[in-house]
């Protein structure tokens, strides 16, 4: 298990059971844990703490699925239409490969060549009602028979090490948060334990709010990736958070308010154990969080994110070091409650 | 000889206008075994020489490519970008790339994530000014390996699609060097009298300057040129593309009229399927600057149809690639000491 392993699989908001699957079977290798598969498709795996009883019962998420695209009908001479499945700008994937549906068809999304563009077109950006995906067939029953309308569509990049401890692979969004929950169960805590590999985050954070419910736990930690938006001479302003400065810990983004004492005792943790890590400083995005802290009565939730640079685009970028980071504070975080 | 094998190989192989040393020497290869002399010349063209002693025929398909160069370094370690050759802009943001620094660097062209783009964003198409390569490294180190004018060139494998097409980086106009390449295998076991220079051309991207001065060297008495054409795709107009799946002549001022009869009846004879299209002044090939080399060269233009002409994912059908290493083959073979009788009558 590493982190290529978990972003070659493909699992777009809705349509998580390959993801699904390998998890189930992955953790069968994980001694103490319990695992089972909720009514929202989330797979949930519990370690009980060592600690004496009452045991906190603390929450963590990270979401298995991935943006991606849906076939949404053919075309007569045998393209695909499709729409974006999570958010993604119709302007990173021109010319970008994918592969479509669970027999992986190779697909490519062409555009009209330059040359026999108007100046006007030039201008114009290409939405969804433009775009469309190419399989090479030439009919429409040949299209539909390979891909009938509800298909699910995702990238088709492969993971690649490179620069100074970089990683570019799709779905790092967020098979980084995957990664370091099946490694938050390696070790022991006093608290119990509760992961949540969540499904439909990327279409509405829905598979977290019925696990949450579900679960009631007293506490929510949820790892996730981040935008980033550090690098091409941006204004310091305009940055969200920096590639190599370690886990994000958002005070605040588009969907939840960290609660505010376990938002001091993180960035505590962090200090006590000679940790880095960033404060987000962007009130942006919205994950898994929002749903969590609004579950039945309400609870405290904090987010930690690993920036992740192109986020959405076939091509994300995360340091790897910061995923280490966001591993080394979940786990120090875990210890202290 | 296996020709999707050479398409994938070819396209990977760096080769923007002016620099075409890579990919020449691996053509050059590939035409050996099928004729009797292969040059590259001072331009890099590639000229695979099978001798004969009938007419003195060129035919030329261009190597190079589109691609980037490097006209900035920002302090964070991103490097700005600039054309070489006619890149769309559009087909950038999220693209894989390899910046040919002091080492080859793997890259990736940034863009906005969505959850920071303005209304306003949304409206605008990316500028190449505005994007950039991050190769993961630090500003002093970038600095170090990479320098203003080095040359980027697009990452991406070989997408085989339904139906032999497959889709790849240079399918325009390395595809056409694929027909150049079945037509010499092919020819390899016909009787041919004429004598034929294969040409892999260079820097048609920015004019045609490589065909133009192979065309004085080599001298003809008639020439082919090869291109790829815009294939229909949803929302293009009738006038401007042609059917995908088979070859294509051109009509025109540029074309000499009795050549192209004489293609069009072989094709015919042959029974592979061939489309025309009208160009009303210059083809934009090859074939505009070879048929006025020297005193005047009788020249044809046959092309290759692809989608997606300039982008990552140029898409092309192998089976009409095959079919026209066929013509040329035939057309070739076929060429008697009597081509040039009323010729402009």
């Amino acid at each position: 298990m590493d982190l290529k392993w978990l972003t070659e699989f493909n699992a777009p908001a809705g349509h998580e059971q390959a993801m699904r699957r390998a998890l189930l079977d992955e953790l069968k290798n994980y001694a103490g844990v319990t695992t089972s598969i909720d009514r929202m498709g989330n797979v949930v795996a519990v370690k009980t703490g060592k600690g004496a009883e009452p045991r906190k019962r603390v929450m963590l998420s990270a979401h298995m699925d991935e943006v991606g695209l849906i076939v949404t009908s053919c075309t007569e001479d045998g393209f695909l239409r499709v729409a974006p499945v999570g958010g993604v700008d119709p302007r990173v994937i021109i010319s970008k490969r994918v592969t479509v549906g669970d027999d992986k068809v190779p697909g490519i999304i062409g555009a009209m060549a330059i040359h026999l563009q108007s100046a006007a077109d030039r201008q114009r950006v290409l939405g969804y009602s433009d775009i469309y995906v190419d399989i090479g067939a030439k009919k429409r029953e040949e299209a539909e028979a390979k891909a009938p309308k509800g298909t699910y569509i995702c990238f088709d990049t492969d993971y690649v090490e490179f620069g100074d401890g970089y990683v570019s692979a799709k779905a790092l969004d967020d098979r980084v948060g995957i990664f370091n929950l099946l490694r938050v169960l390696e070790d022991d805590y006093d608290c119990d334990v509760i992961c949540v590999f969540a499904s439909q985050e990327e279409t509405g954070c829905r598979g977290s709010k019925g696990a949450a419910f579900a679960l009631d736990p007293d506490m929510g930690i949820v790892l996730e990736g981040t935008t980033c938006n550090d690098l091409g001479d941006v204004p310091e302003t305009l940055q969200v958070c920096n590639t190599g400065a370690g886990v994000c810990v958002s005070f605040m983004d588009g969907s939840s308010i960290a609660n505010r004492s376990l938002f001091r005792q993180t960035i505590e943790v962090a200090e006590k154990n000679g940790l880095t890590c960033q404060v987000k400083r962007s009130v942006s995005g919205g994950n898994d969080g929002g749903s969590m802290q609004r579950a039945r009565g309400g609870m405290p939730v904090v987010v930690l994110s690993v920036p992740c640079r192109y986020i959405h685009s076939p091509s994300s970028v995360v340091k790897y070091s910061d995923v280490e980071s966001q591993l080394a504070l979940t786990k120090a975080l875990l210890k202290s409650i | 000889m296996d020709i999707q094998k050479v398409l994938s190989e070819a396209a990977g192989k760096l080769g923007p206008s002016g620099q075409e040393m890579e990919i020449a020497a691996y053509f050059a290869e590939q035409f050996r075994p099928f004729v009797d002399e292969v040059t590259i010349d001072k331009m890099n063209n590639v000229i695979a020489h099978k001798k004969g002693n009938g007419p003195k025929v060129m035919l030329c398909a261009h190597m190079d490519e589109i691609g980037l160069m490097v006209v900035g370094i920002e302090d964070d370690g991103s490097i700005r970008l600039g054309n070489v050759g006619g890149v769309d802009p559009r087909i950038l943001p999220a693209c894989r790339v390899w910046v040919h620094g002091k080492e080859k660097l793997f890259g990736t062209i940034g863009a906005l994530p969505p959850h920071l783009l303005t209304a306003e964003d949304r409206q605008k198409n990316y500028n190449a000014k505005d994007l950039y390569v991050d190769v993961g490294l630090p500003g002093d180190k970038v600095k170090e390996l990479v320098r203003i004018g080095d040359l980027v060139t697009f990452n991406v494998p070989l997408t085989e699609l339904l139906n032999g097409q497959v889709a790849a980086k240079t399918m325009d106009d390395r595809a056409c060097v694929g027909i150049l390449l079945v037509a010499a295998e092919r020819l390899s076991k016909l009787h041919c009298d004429a004598d034929v220079y294969f040409v892999g051309s260079t820097q048609e991207e920015v004019g045609s300057m490589g065909a133009m001065t192979a065309a004085f060297a080599i001298d003809p008495d008639l020439a082919v040129a090869l291109d790829v054409d815009h294939a229909t795709i949803p929302g293009s107009r009738p006038d401007t593309t042609v059917e995908g799946d088979s070859l294509c002549a051109t009509i025109g001022p540029y074309i000499q009229p009795k050549l192209l009869d004489r293609l069009m009846n072989c094709a015919k004879e042959h029974h592979v399927k061939l489309q025309t299209a009208v160009s009303s002044r210059s083809t934009y090939t090859d074939a505009d600057e070879v048929g006025i080399a020297r005193a005047g060269v009788p020249t044809v233009l046959l092309s290759l149809p692809l989608k997606y002409m300039h982008t990552t994912v140029e898409t092309i059908d192998l089976q009409a690639l095959k079919e026209g290493g066929r013509l040329i083959a035939h057309f070739l073979s076929e060429l008697d000491a009597g081509w040039e009788d009323d010729l402009w009558i």
